[in-house]
């Protein structure tokens, strides 16, 4: 309970002892206390009986510290969290990575399919358009050859000749065209 | 606080590992002292630690900036020995002397290193202090008395906490006997 003889002007004083006590009471209102503490029996005891206190209390509270275990436990915990999103972001990276990894080589292969089509039957055309030039040409020196059906063979001959041409330099490129067709 | 001001570099930046990496070693005593003023028990507290930062981890993705860190850090601690609490036993009176927590502490007391009668009284009289007296005293010698570490880990205003401290102080000096406390 409350001493009744706390109670009255002194009270006043007494968080102006505790910022006596700590050292951060101004200046002026130190000198004040100070002379108040001269003559007053009261707030001397007080003071003292504070001061008494203090000492005590910062004596006998525990101060327990961290053990020296308490950042690799962390870790552990953390770790037990983080594992399995990260594990799945990179597996889901990997595949992201991966399925447009192959669309663009299927979309390049596709590319360079047509590419090679139209050339080679761009070429097979002129060289055809060539041949026949010439054959027309010499008719009266190859007569046999210009005219009949061995004409029309001769041009087939010189036109699978060409086709296979075509096909083994793509695929010394870029192997055979698919179109896509193959993974 | 310098530290606080790198956290919060690589917290705008997105960077919220690296940025974790500097929380833990800045605030992990605190956080502990924290919650041991709270909690009394040192096994409890450091359990309680750890929970905090777990949630900070989990968390700081989403904070913004409105508190000042420390104070964001010190109400997930506070939240999380009061859940701490709340699970030891739901209707937990914390002035109540046969409360777990007064005979946690009064355990704490017994186990500890040296026998002294007048030492293990004075904390048996912190114990019978209004729980937020008793996280006040407990945190203010902890701090190395600190009012205004206590009154950002607490979250209350400076003067909240002078006078908490205060009123505990008076109520102790009251309750000691007169060869406990007495003028030299």
């Amino acid at each position: 309970m409350n001493d009744p003889t706390l109670i009255g002007p002194c009270t006043d004083y007494e968080h102006d002892l505790v910022d006596l006590h700590d050292g951060t009471l101004a200046p002026d209102r130190a000198r004040v206390v100070r002379r108040h503490l001269e003559a007053c029996p009261r707030c001397r005891d007080w003071q003292a009986k504070f001061a008494i206190l203090e000492t005590r209390l910062a004596a006998a509270l525990p101060r327990p510290g961290l053990s020296p275990t308490f950042d690799a436990k962390l870790q552990q915990r953390l770790a037990a969290l983080v594992r399995p999103p990260v594990r799945s972001d990179l597996r889901a990276t990997l595949e992201r990575e991966h399925d447009s990894l192959i669309d663009s080589l299927r979309r390049g292969a596709r590319r360079h399919a047509i590419l090679g089509a139209l050339g080679s039957a761009a070429v097979m055309l002129c060289a055809l358009a060539a041949v026949r030039g010439l054959l027309a040409q010499g008719a009266g020196l190859v007569p046999s050859v210009a005219d009949g059906p061995e004409r029309w063979l001769m041009l087939g001959i010189v036109g699978v000749a060409m086709a296979v041409a075509a096909l083994g330099w793509s695929a010394g490129r870029n192997g055979v065209p698919t179109l896509g067709m193959l993974r | 606080m310098a530290m606080d001001a790198g956290i919060e570099q690589h917290l705008a930046a997105g960077r919220h590992a690296r940025a974790f990496d500097l929380v833990v070693p800045a605030y992990k005593d605190r956080v502990f002292r924290l919650a041991y003023s709270i909690l009394k028990e040192r096994a409890a507290a450091e359990d309680a630690a750890q929970e905090t930062f777990v949630r900070v981890w989990k968390a700081l993705p989403g904070f913004d900036g409105r508190a000042a860190l420390g104070t964001w850090i010190y109400a997930i601690t506070r939240n999380t020995c009061l859940m701490e609490l709340r699970r030891r036993r739901p209707t937990v009176s914390f002035d109540d002397p046969d409360s777990t927590e007064a005979q946690h502490a009064a355990a704490s007391i017994a186990s500890g290193p040296a026998a002294d009668p007048e030492r293990d009284n004075l904390l048996r009289l912190v114990d019978t202090l209004p729980h937020n007296q008793q996280e006040a005293v407990r945190l203010f010698y902890l701090e190395d008395r600190s009012y205004e570490t206590v009154a950002e880990q607490l979250g209350m205003p400076l003067g909240t906490v002078k006078n908490l401290l205060h009123r505990a102080r008076k109520r102790l000096m009251e309750l000691a006997r007169p060869d406990e406390v007495k003028a030299a």
